[in-house]
């Protein structure tokens, strides 16, 4: 007697996981692909070793925030220090909202800005791109990229001055 | 209070000397403090605290943060312990603080705060707080007789000019001569509207300086002292604590205005006394030789006390 089998149909249990490179979280340098042996990145410091898919890692000029699931700021890139005009110690902890508001806010709302960051953090895995704001400021408007990084499961958002 | 060397600290932390120069340079932490050779040596427990922190971190600023919670934790038990009244308590918190820290830093860091924290619920008529004060002026003093006395030809005369021992300047000033002390400096505190006798007094103590501390007296009555003092001492410098004054840029006509934080006013008290301009030199950064010499065990309440 032949007992039924589970069988893998195609397309299913095809994980479509995009590799995730490291970077460092306060200069944004790669770093290489051997697990470093400290979390601490050797080149500048100051960041710790952080991933993210390698479509959404910053490039090598490009700014960058980490924040929790809870919005809270905790990280702040050396070049988003400079753009932003903010230490990264004075808004470690503090609200996302305090430092980036969504640029057309009629359009998506500080209720979807925070909601996609919040899908983010649960690490859906996709990328998102919206538009933001410094906030306090009007006139200035950055194209970002925002989506998931690790460890711990936090969320990226790159931003992209000349976007 | 365990502490470890440069290269420890670094070990521990898995990361360079260099790196952890860096982290000092920038983000104030971890806070070394310095041997007689000004080496950094750093406490155990700030290590520990960070390096628990770095595993969770995301950035080094989100990880000094969260190890800084972690350290500022006994304040609330301590705050916890002298609302209750529960002397073994307090004590307990203190000694807990002590494993971590230097004495300087577990006072400025947790006595000081704790005290204002119940000052601020209770308020300054209350039995919590007389009964809180009671306790601290007790530890500070007991630490004060561990301190060495008199290591280095320093001595500063402290008018004291404070209320009585209810008033919150009195903490601070209490906390400023326990760290003279501990810095090599023999103390002698007097009151401000005590003229007689003073000269008798000073005929066996050469102050190098003077200090006022509060702003109960008024100045009228802390001239008269000051002005007796010199008759009898010389030209000495005077500093004033806590005296309500607004702190100017740089040192003015002659009087010298200490800043608030007690470590802070000590490193400025014994440049004024040595003669030499004050480096900025972080806060609370004691001699560990002398750091050293208050275990938390030497610090337990006797059971008969
Ligand atoms: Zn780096």
């Amino acid at each position: 007697m032949t007992r039924p089998q589970l069988q893998v149909l195609p397309g299913y249990g095809e994980t479509d996981v995009e590799p995730y490179v490291d970077f460092c979280g306060h200069c944004g340098k790669r770093q290489e692909a051997a697990a470093p042996a400290s979390r601490v990145c050797g080149n500048c410091h100051l960041g710790l070793i952080v991933s993210a898919p390698g479509s959404l890692a910053p490039g090598a000029k490009e700014p960058f925030l980490i924040v929790d699931g809870r919005l809270q700021v905790c990280a702040v890139s050396r070049r988003a220090e400079r753009l932003l005009g903010i230490a990264e110690a004075d808004v470690v902890d503090r609200q996302l909202t305090d430092v980036l508001l969504p640029a057309d806010a009629e359009a998506v709302g500080v209720e979807g800005f925070v909601s996609t960051i919040v899908h983010a953090a649960r690490g859906d895995g996709i990328v998102r791109d919206l538009v933001v704001r410094p906030a306090g400021e009007w006139g200035i408007r950055w194209f970002t990229r925002i989506g998931p990084c690790a460890t711990p499961s936090a969320v990226l958002i790159v931003l992209a001055p000349n976007g | 209070m365990r502490t470890l060397k440069t290269s420890e600290a670094a070990s521990e932390l898995n990361v360079s000397p260099n790196t952890l120069r860096a982290w000092e340079r920038r983000f104030g932490y971890p806070r070394p403090m310095r041997t007689e050779g000004r080496h950094r040596l750093y406490t155990h427990g700030e290590i520990a605290s960070l390096r628990d922190a770095l595993k969770e971190g995301l950035s080094i600023s989100s990880a000094i943060s969260r190890a800084r919670e972690n350290l500022r934790a006994d304040t609330p038990v301590l705050v916890g312990a002298l609302s209750a009244c529960e002397l073994d308590r307090a004590d307990a918190a203190m000694e807990a603080a002590l494993a971590l820290r230097s004495v300087e830093r577990a006072v400025e860091e947790i006595l000081l705060p704790s005290l204002h924290e119940i000052a601020d619920r209770s308020g300054e008529a209350s039995a919590p707080w007389a009964f809180a004060v009671q306790w601290a002026s007790d530890w500070l003093n007991r630490a004060r007789r561990l301190a060495p006395s008199g290591v280095r030809p320093l001595t500063v005369l402290v008018g004291d000019a404070t209320r009585d021992e209810q008033d919150p300047d009195a903490l601070d000033t209490w906390a400023l001569e326990l760290f003279a002390q501990r810095a090599g400096a023999e103390v002698l505190t007097l009151p401000v509207t005590g003229l007689v006798g003073l000269g008798d007094v000073l005929a066996n103590f050469h102050p190098r300086a003077i200090v006022i501390a509060g702003s109960h007296a008024g100045d009228d009555d802390v001239a008269r002292w000051a002005y007796a003092v010199r008759a009898a001492s010389g030209p000495l410098p005077v500093a004033l604590y806590r005296r309500g004054s607004r702190r100017p840029a740089g040192r003015t006509t002659g009087t010298l205005v200490l800043p608030h934080s007690p470590s802070a006013a000590q490193h400025e008290l014994m440049a004024l006394v040595e003669g030499r301009p004050a480096a900025p030199v972080p806060a609370s950064e004691p001699s560990v030789e002398r750091s050293a010499s208050i275990a938390p065990v030497q610090l337990r309440r006797s059971a008969s006390a």
